[in-house]
This record gives structure tokens, sequence and C-alpha cells, in this order.
């Protein structure tokens, strides 16, 4: 017996107090001087006796009541060896079957469902037991019971799932289960196929103490026997034919089999139908591509799948993607007027590239109309001034109203007194800088222009030399994103209204600089010219195990969300409900589960407004490298692979102990039950006492 | 009770508020020494009256004078006319100054008390003209003051010095002072008689038997008869020093149905041996209680 808060237990200090009165009364006896005791001792002295046994009986019952109550608040509980008798009592058993698609490979399915029904078939009277279906995420297939029916029912209806392997969440889910259980032994039974990229997340898991993980193993795969072909990817390539968009795709398979695959088929599908199959020949443990012929596109997004023929693991022979129309983002250039050739480099970088596409219009500060800068989505001022209005009004509007403004200042540039606010501070006369010009030395890597240039190797921004810059007082309000080595801004960010402003302090031809010779001068226009665009890419496909936010999704920006009028249908036609946020401020969440096309329809827009969203499973569970079970066990039991594999009894916590066994309640009965017989008993001596001859 | 400045030693114990009362006592004890009645007490010996007792044989050395001539005449045989003697006689207090005695619960002990009916059946006995003597016993005799007519004070002063210092008994005490009283005496034994009502009875039987008018003040505290006590505690034996440890809830009634039969079957006793018995509680005030005897005692000599 040990006990919770023993400190409670100095409240036994309690059953002195009668004991003390009890003292404290005989010492007090202040002895009474009698002539004569000839007539008390006369009386009979069992009488007495008698009496004061019975005071002391009702003494006991006091103190007893007392000490109970005391002891119930200090929480006793009995240690589990009292409790569980050694290599005995019922089990707790939790059966974790993985269902990830890597368990397609085969025959291991098949095997690992009949080791689940073998676990159950075993369990004995008492023990109780809880299928949990897991791959990245957790599903409990049956809740604890002992009904060994309703277990081997929800093995044979479970299926396989598109998901990754993730040993953390499952076992961490059989932690609650095992922690929660009362059952005297603890025992977990993992039956996966214990791929090694499923590891590493069940690093923080720690099982209770006294628990015997044992692992099922069906990923044994024989010496050169492995086989399965991998579509990895598939890339598109966009060119004009014909004034008309095309696409070309180009699948990547790899062979993760220990055998060459010669002349495997491998098609291309669009909207459901097969456009083209060819041969491919993969070596062992190599890669391939297939090359299909261009189609044309359309002008929206097309379903198209990649397929090659079945093998053992047939989630990863197929390869879903949307490919939409190219997007477009107009620019208009407005240089000074005779200036043309001002922007030629910038003309050059913004021709290329295919995603997004960038339509340029170059205008001159005296030709730019209105419509012209309606029509654009990012208005670049080359090295001259706000023009006059009304075409600087609608800029102004048009920047309030979320478009871009990119203002190079170079040395024509003369600002309106009218329209400061779109300058991110107060331009000063150029300046020179001498011998070999100044380079950038701080750039805010964290900000999305210059993200892309921020892991090594992938452009190096302190190589343009500046020989002229013009000098800028930033205001408070606006934030410098890259400096020159002497600490002037080189190019400070502004935000007016909706809008984005970025002022580059130098000029964007070679006049100033040399910036536009470099090889990073075009990604670096792309990245400015997206940023200001607020352009996102459409994603063409999803991972299975991610949750889709409509909201972020740009072919869906016309649905009206909140109009509880969206329908999503997985690849196998089935509704999915979608997900709002708690407060149900929107909706739009929805979770992707299988490998396919999920349609998205808003149904209050007829039929146009409808969207697809490809799903492929994730490739890294398509790599079959088994781990080793037992060091599995070994870091989730905290004990080394293969001791304390037998059946031990479960070593609880003193909480856990005190919470299950709850005692105290016990005790509080008892202390109940002495007061009321303290009461009875102490109230017929009264009676009798009273009515002597009774 | 006040005490009343006196060179007489011991007059503290005549109260003169009680004396007021008893005063009137002792007017009815001055008509029977002048004959009005025959007093609270007769005269224990046959002597020169004018009240015929008896006639009696003639013995050889009897006063010639005393021959009844007319029985002469007419039975020719020698009688003697005998007298009951209308004269003063002992009177003794025998005083039992054990340590049990020495106990009051209201600020006045037994002993007082004692004192007080003491001093106040002396004074009586003495305005009877009677011859006051005095005998003090605890386990033995204490003191003892002869009866005489001039021991007045030397009683009252004996009453006044003396103290508790042993425990008590009866039966060798008043045997030893049966030695004393060779002449009939009236003896008032005041005592609290802690002893059985038999063994009290074997002890006082002598001094009646020796012809003696014995009278019993059985004196008790009102703590002694009611056992007031509530808590649980020890007592102790005055006498004996012992201690006894007592729940007074449990045995209260008990102990007073016990001291009740205890002075019941004493006054049984008494009644049966012709011996006065007469029992002061403390509480009583001290003339009442006297007069009450008195009275009663004064009734009971009308009666024989």
């Amino acid at each position: 017996m040990a006990f919770l808060t023993p400190l409670f237990l100095a409240g036994l200090a309690a059953l002195g107090v009668p004991l003390l009165i009890h003292m404290i009364q005989r010492q007090r006896t202040e002895v009474v001087e009698f002539p004569s005791l000839m007539f008390v001792r006369r009386i009979p002295f069992h009488s007495l006796r008698r009496q004061r046994i019975r005071h002391w009986f009702l003494l006991l019952l006091r103190c007893a009541a007392l000490a109970l109550l005391v002891a119930a608040f200090a929480r006793p509980f009995v240690r589990s060896a009292a409790l569980a008798a050694v290599g005995g009592g019922a089990r707790e058993v939790v059966i974790l079957l993985d269902r990830s698609y890597s368990m397609g490979y085969g025959d291991r399915w098949d095997r690992a469902r009949e080791a689940a029904r073998s676990v159950v078939q075993n369990l004995v009277a008492g023990d109780r037991a809880t299928l949990v279906l897991f791959d990245s995420g957790v599903q409990a297939g049956a809740p604890s019971t002992t009904d060994q029916a309703s277990l081997l029912a929800a093995i044979d209806g479970a299926e396989i799932s598109a998901g990754t392997t993730r040993f953390g969440p499952a076992l961490q889910f059989a932690q609650g289960i095992l922690e929660d259980s009362d059952q005297p032994l603890l025992e977990a039974v993992l039956v996966s196929d214990f791929q090694q990229i499923g590891v590493d997340s069940a690093a923080n898991i720690r099982m209770p103490a006294g628990t015997v993980v044992t692992p099922v193993s069906v990923g044994q795969i024989p010496e050169d026997e492995t086989e399965n072909v991998i579509l990895m990817d598939a890339s598109v390539q966009r060119d004009m034919f014909a004034n008309q968009e095309r696409a070309v795709v180009t699948a990547r398979l790899a062979n993760r089999g220990d055998a060459s695959v010669d002349n495997l088929l491998v098609s291309l599908e669009l909207n459901g139908y097969e456009l083209e199959s060819q041969p491919v020949t993969i070596e062992a443990n190599s890669s391939a591509t297939a090359t299909f012929a261009p189609f044309a596109l359309e002008d929206r997004a097309i379903p198209v799948s990649v397929r090659t023929a079945a093998d053992a693991l047939v989630h990863d022979n197929v390869f879903h993607f949307t490919v939409s129309p190219a997007d477009v983002v107009s620019v208009l250039v407005i240089v000074g007027l005779g200036e043309s050739d001002a922007s030629l480099y910038l003309e050059q970088a913004l021709g290329i590239g295919s995603s997004p596409l960038f339509r340029t219009a170059v205008r001159s500060v005296e030709d730019v109309t209105v419509e012209d800068v309606r029509a654009a989505s990012v208005v670049i001022l080359n090295d001259v001034g706000l023009p006059s209005d009304p075409v600087g009004e609608e800029i102004s509007q048009f920047v309030s109203e979320g478009g871009g403004l990119w203002a190079v200042l170079g040395e024509r540039v003369r600002w309106p007194g009218d329209r400061l606010d779109l300058l991110p501070g107060s331009l000063e006369g150029p300046v020179e800088r001498e011998g070999r010009g100044g380079v950038l030395s701080f750039i805010d890597y964290s900000h999305p222009v210059f993200s892309v240039f921020s892991t090594p190797r992938s452009g190096d921004l302190t190589t343009p030399r500046f020989f002229r810059y013009r000098p800028i007082d930033v205001t408070p309000s606006a934030s410098v994103i890259a400096r020159f080595d002497n600490g002037d801004a080189a190019m400070v960010e502004h935000n007016v209204g909706a809008g984005r402003v970025l002022a580059w302090t130098s000029t964007i031809d070679s006049f100033w600089n040399d910036f536009a010779l470099k090889s990073i001068y075009l990604p670096f226009v792309h990245k400015v010219v997206e940023y200001l665009a607020q352009y996102q890419p459409a994603l063409p496909f999803l991972t299975a195990g991610q949750v889709l936010d409509l909201a972020q999704y740009p072919e869906a920006a016309e649905f009206n969300l909140s109009g509880g009028n969206i329908v999503v249908r997985d690849p196998d036609e089935d509704r999915v409900p979608v997900g709002g946020l708690d407060d149900d401020t929107r909706v739009g969440f929805v979770q992707l589960t299988e490998q396919g096309f999920y349609e998205i329809r808003d149904t209050a827009g007829g039929d146009g407004m409808s969207m697809r969203v490809a799903v492929n499973v994730d490739r890294d569970e398509s790599n079959l490298a088994q781990a080793d079970p037992q060091e599995l066990v070994g870091i989730v039991t905290g004990r080394a692979s293969g001791e304390g594999s037998a059946v031990a009894a479960r070593e609880f916590k003193p909480e856990d102990l005190e919470q299950r066994q709850r005692l105290w309640w016990y005790f509080l009965i008892g202390a109940f039950g002495c007061l009321f017989a303290e009461t009875v008993v102490s109230n017929r001596l009264s009676r009798t006492e009273l009515n002597p001859d009774e | 009770m006040a005490t009343v400045p006196s060179t007489s030693p011991g007059a503290r114990f005549i109260d003169p508020k009680l004396l007021a009362r008893v005063g009137s006592l002792e007017l009815a004890a001055r008509f029977v020494v002048e004959g009005f009645i025959n007093g609270l007490h007769k005269a224990p010996y046959l002597g020169v009256s004018i009240d015929f007792a008896e006639h009696r044989g003639y013995m050889p050395g009897d006063d010639i004078r005393r021959i009844d001539w007319r029985l002469f005449a007419r039975t020719d045989r020698f009688y003697v006319k005998q007298f009951e003697a209308d004269t003063n006689t002992n009177f003794s207090v025998l005083f039992d100054v054990s340590k049990s005695m020495n106990f009051g619960s209201r600020g006045l002990t037994k002993l007082d008390y004692g004192r007080f009916l003491a001093a106040c059946l002396s004074y009586l006995s003495t305005k009877q003209r009677d011859r006051v003597g005095i005998v003090t016993f605890d386990e033995d005799i204490v003191e003892r003051v002869p009866p005489s007519a001039k021991h007045f004070d030397v009683a009252l002063h004996t009453l006044d010095k003396m103290s508790p210092q042993r425990p008590g008994r009866l039966g060798p005490p008043l045997f030893k002072a049966t030695e004393f009283f060779k002449r009939r005496s009236i003896l008032a034994i005041i005592s609290d008689f802690y002893e059985e009502p038999v063994k009290v009875l074997d002890a006082v039987k002598p001094l009646r038997f020796a012809g003696n008018d014995v009278i019993l003040f059985h004196v008790l505290d009102p703590a002694e008869v009611d056992f007031p006590y509530d808590e649980s505690t020890s007592f102790q034996d005055l006498e004996t020093g012992r201690k006894l440890p007592v729940v007074p809830d449990k045995l209260r009634d008990q102990y007073r149905e016990l001291i009740r039969g205890h002075i019941e079957e004493l006054s049984q006793l008494c009644k049966q041996n012709r011996i006065d018995y007469a029992f002061m509680n403390t509480k009583v005030p001290l003339d009442h209680a006297l007069f009450k005897y008195l009275a009663m005692r004064h009734k009971l000599t009308k009666a024989r």
C-alpha cells in the first residue's frame, strides 16, 4: 500500500486529539477529597470497567473513521505487483495495421491481414484488442473490444490507402490507448512492411513501461526479385504552333527492380482517353524518359494521366496532372520620349519564359494612354517620371487597387509633387561610384523577389557593378530590401493601397551598371514582375494526404465558398465532405485521400464553375527499402532489441495506479461506515444507560 | 456564621441569632428544672422527690426514715418508698474528630457543624443545671472532659481547639468511653457514622446498656447525601487516602440509594435499641435542626 499524496497523512495527527483529550481528562483529575468511599466501593466495579470498555470501542470507531478519512485524502493505491499476478492477467492488445500503398506490393496486404487475424484469434477471455489502420494518418478500425468477430470484420473490411508510411502517429495513438487501459498486460502488434521512410517519425514516441511491442514484418522480398517501375513525374513543355499553344509531355520513369524492363508500354491519357502509348526500356536501378507527341491546349485545364503497365506495386504506375493554358502577365513599359532602346534588355528578358508568359507593351511617356494602363498587370516606369494626368492619375489608382509599379529611378526621372505618395522616399541627384563602382551588399533574401537566390549556386547578386545611382531618402513606411555596399538603398518596397511599388535606384539597362549583362538579370526581372503582378502559378497536381484549400487555388477564385453549394467528388465519384473553419466564416477545405482526379463544382454557378485537381501518391513510398523492425521496437520501448520480449507485468506510474484503483472511494465508504456504526452504538449505549432496567 | 467577641472560650459557637431561637428551648428546660414539666430528660436515679416511684424491700443499710410505715402496718413487712429524683444529670458529648469529619462542600465542615451542635447542647444542659462534659475521639480517645457543672467553659475550649488528625473508628474508643460514665448520663454522639449500621450499634450498645441515654447525631454534608459531582475523576478517601476513579454520572443513583439505606437502617436499629437518632444535614440551619430534634424528643418524653 502506498499513497500518492502522503502529506495528507499528517492529518493522522488529528487522531491524537481524542486521545489527548482523554489523557488530559485523566491527568486533569483534580482529586476530589471525599469523607469516605465506603459506599462508592460498594457499587459493583465491573459496571465501571464495562463502561470504560464501551467508551474505548467508541473511541476506536471514531479513530478508525478519522484514519480512513485521512487515508482517503492521501489517495492510496496498491503497487501493480500486488494487483496483477506475475505472468498472468488480461491483455490490452493494439493491432497496428499498415495500409500505406506500399502494402499493395505483391501479396503483402493479404499476409498482413492474415497476421492481424491470427493475433485476434489468439486472444483469450478477458483480453481486449483495438484495430488501428494507419498510413501517414491514423484511423481506428475497431475500438477496444473483446468481441473477436467485430475485429475480424474490421480487418476484412480494411483497404489499402494512397498514403505513405509514418509509424509515429500510429504508435502515438497506440500509446494513448495503452496508457488509458486498466488491463495489467499491454501489447502492441505492428503489422507493416517496415519501410525506412516511416521510422523517423517514431523518434519521440515512448510506449508505456512494460508494453510488449511485437513487430510482424510482411515486407521481406527475396534477393534479386524486386520488381517495381515508378512513374516519377511528368513535365510539360509549351510552345506556340499556328497561334495555338501546344504542350509536350515528358514522363520520367525509374526502375527500382533488380532486373531491366524491356518494352514497357507507357501511355498518355487526356480527359481519360488514351492519346498515345510507346514502349520504353529501362535498365535495372536506372531511369528513363518518355516524350509524347504535342497536343493542343484548351482554354481551361485538361486532366492528363501517364500510365505504365501494372507491376507488383500499382499505385506508382500512374501519374496524374492538369495542364492549363499558360498564364499571361501583361507588362506596360513606359520609357522616355525617343528612348525606345532603353528597354532593350528588359524586353528581351520578359520575352523569354512560358510560365507565366509576359506580354510586354512599350510606350513612350507621351504616347501612353489610360487604356494601356488598364490593360496591364504591372507598369514599369523605365527612367521616366510619372506621366502627367490623366495617365498619372490612372497609374496612381491602378496601384491603389492592387496593381504593381516598378519605378526605375534613372537620371531623367522627375516626379510630380502631387504624386509623391507613390514613391517610397524623396529623390536626390545621381551619385557617381568611382573606380570599379559599387556592388549590392545587403539583400533581403527572405523577400519573394530575392528568395530564389538564397541558396548556394542559385545566382550571385553581388557580381553586378553599379557606377551611378540616385540616393533616396526612404520614408519610414517603406522598407529597403537591397542596399549598395556604401549603405545607400538599391531597392525599396512601398505598399500603396492594395498595390505594390518597387523603386530601383539605378537603371535596368547597361547605362549605369552592368546588371543587364549578368545571367541573374533575367530571373531577377521575372521575379520582380511576378511579385508586382502578385502571380501564383497553378499547381498541376497535389499529393494524397494534403488538404486542398480552395481559397488558395486560382482556378477556384470564382467559386462562392460560403454559399454552401460546393460539391466535391473523389476519383471514385463519391461525394467528399467540404470542411470549413471552426467559426464557419468560410468553407473550402478538402482532405485528399485518394489517387486520381477530384472534381470540384459550384452548383450555383452552372457547368462552367467546375475544376479538377490531380492527386498523386507520394513517390517516396515507392522506395521499398526496409528498416530493421527490432530497431523500431527499440526506439519506442527504450529497450534493446530482443530484450524484454517476454510478457511482463505492466509498470504503472503511481498516478495511473491510483486513478485506476480509486481505493480512496472505498476508504471514504469505510469512514462513513465507521461513523454510522459509531452513531448506532453510541445511541444504543445512551438508551441503555438511560433505562438500565431494559 | 458570625462570631461574637467573648471572654469565654468557644463562645463564638453560640451565635446570638441561634440562641435567640434556642432561648425559647431554654425556657422550656427551665420549666423542667422548676418542675413545670419533667424536663427534657428525667433523672436517671431514684432519689428525693415528690414523685413516688416504687416500693422495695428493706435491706440492711437503708435509711429507716424511708420505711413506709403504713405499708408495714398492713403487711407487717418493711418496705422503703423510692421516689424519682428530679435532679440534675450528667450530659456528655462524644465527638468524632476523625478526618472524615473535616469535609464540607459548602464552606462549613461537618466538624464545624458538630461544634455548633455540641456547643448548643452543652449550653442547654448548662442552663438545665446539668453537668457538662465532652469526649473527643477518632480511632482512640483524643481528649476527655469529665462532666461537671463547672466544665462548660472547658468543654467549649475543647471544642474550639480540636482538629482532625487521624482516621476514625467507633468501636474501640466508645468501648473505652464506657468506663468514663459510671453514673448514668445523657450521651450525645456526634459523628458521620461511616461504618456499617450494625457495627455502629455494636459500638453504641455498651453505652446504652450501661444505662446511659444515648443520642446519635448523624452529621452529613449535602454532597455526601446528594453526590452532585459531574466529571469523571478520582475520589480520595479522606481517612485512608485511597484513590478511586469514579464516573459520578453512572453511580450517582446507586450511591444515593446506598446512603439513604444506610441512614434508614441506622435509624431503624436505633429505634429498636431505644436509642435516639437524629440525622443532621449541614445544609439545614443548625437551629432549625436542633429545634426539630428537641421538639420530637419532647414529644417522645411525654409519650413515655
